[in-house]
C-alpha cells in the first residue's frame, strides 16, 4: 500500500464515518454525551465493514 | 379508545391468516405468510406493544420467508435428482 | 381516536387489505407485487399511526420495515428467479402509485412536525420506503440479471 491508496483508504472511511454518525444523531431522539460516544464508535466500526462490503462487492 | 383500528386489524390478520393456511403451494404460502406477518406487526402496535411488533418484523418479513424458501429449493432439488436417477 | 387513526384505519383497511387480496389469488406475478408492496403501504400506515398516539418512538416500526420489507422481496426475487424468468412481472404502474403514496404521507408528517432532526428522520424513513421498494420491484421483474449466478 502506498500513500496515495492510504490516503484514498482514509478519505473512505472518514465519509463514512461522518455520515453514518449524522444518520445516527438523526435517528435518535435525544442527543447527550453518552449517545455521541456510542454514536461515533458504532459509526467507526461501521465506516470500516461499510469499506470492506464495498470493495467485497466492487471486486467482481 | 381505538376499537374500529383494532377491529380492522385484526380482520387483515384473520384473512391473512386463514389464507396461509388454505393455500396449498409452500412457495404462494411462503408469499402470505411474508404479508401475515407484516399484518401481525400492525396489531402489536395497536394494542401499544411495539416492541414485539419490532421483532415480529425482523422475524417474520426477511428470516421465516428465508428459511421456507431455502427448504423448497432444496427439496426441489432432490426431486429432480431423483427423477434423474430413475431415468 | 383522532384523525390520524382514522386516516391511518381507511389507510391500513383499504391498502393492506388490497395486499392480502393480492397475495391470496391470482398468478405468481400478481403475488410477488402483493408482497412487495404490502410492507410500502403499511409503513405509512405505521407512520401516521406514531403521529396519532403522539409517540415518535413509533417512527422505529416504520423504519424497520421500510428497511427489512425489500430483504424479504429480494429473497424471493433470488429464489424465485427461474420461475418468474417465463412470465415477469410488470406493475409499475401500481408501483409509482403506492411510492406517490408514501411521499405524500411522509410530506404531510413533515409539514406537521416542522423543521428539525424528527423531519429529518421521517425523510431518511422516506427514503428507504420509496427507494427500497423502487430496487425491489426491478429486481423483481428481473432488472439485475447480473446477480443470477450461484
Amino acid at each position: 500500500m502506498n500513500a496515495r491508496t492510504a490516503l484514498v483508504t482514509a478519505l473512505e472511511v472518514l465519509g463514512w464515518w461522518a455520515a453514518l454518525t449524522l444518520l445516527w444523531l438523526v435517528l435518535i431522539s435525544t442527543v447527550d454525551t453518552l449517545e455521541w460516544a456510542v454514536g461515533t464508535s458504532a459509526a467507526l466500526v461501521g465506516a470500516v465493514t461499510a469499506r470492506a462490503a464495498r470493495r467485497a462487492v466492487g471486486a467482481r | 379508545m381505538d376499537d374500529p383500528l383494532i377491529v380492522v386489524v385484526l380482520l387483515l390478520v384473520a384473512a391473512a391468516a386463514t389464507a396461509a393456511v388454505a393455500v396449498r403451494d409452500p412457495v404462494r404460502q411462503a408469499l402470505v405468510l411474508a404479508v401475515l406477518g407484516v399484518c401481525l406487526a400492525l396489531l402489536f402496535t395497536v394494542t401499544q406493544a411495539p416492541d414485539v411488533g419490532l421483532s415480529q418484523l425482523a422475524v417474520g418479513s426477511a428470516v421465516t420467508p428465508l428459511l421456507i424458501m431455502l427448504s423448497v429449493r432444496k427439496v426441489r432439488r432432490r426431486q429432480q435428482d431423483g427423477k434423474e436417477k430413475e431415468r | 381516536m383522532n384523525g390520524w387513526t382514522w386516516t391511518a384505519t381507511i389507510a391500513l383497511g383499504v391498502g393492506v387489505g388490497a395486499a392480502v387480496w393480492g397475495v391470496v389469488t391470482g398468478p405468481l406475478r400478481r403475488r410477488v407485487v402483493a408482497q412487495n408492496l404490502s410492507s410500502a403501504l403499511a409503513a405509512p400506515g405505521l407512520l401516521l399511526l406514531a403521529q396519532g398516539y403522539g409517540r415518535p418512538a413509533y417512527v422505529d416500526l416504520a423504519l424497520l420495515l421500510a428497511l427489512l420489507g425489500p430483504v424479504g422481496t429480494l429473497v424471493f426475487a433470488r429464489l424465485l428467479a427461474d420461475d418468474l424468468a417465463g412470465d415477469p412481472p410488470r406493475a409499475w404502474a401500481v408501483t409509482l402509485a403506492v411510492a406517490g403514496y408514501g411521499a405524500v404521507v411522509v410530506l404531510v408528517l413533515c409539514a406537521v412536525t416542522g423543521p428539525g432532526r424528527a423531519m429529518v428522520k421521517l425523510l431518511v424513513v422516506g427514503a428507504l420506503l420509496i427507494g427500497g421498494n423502487l430496487v425491489a420491484s426491478r429486481a423483481l421483474s428481473g432488472g439485475f440479471p447480473g446477480s443470477r449466478r450461484g
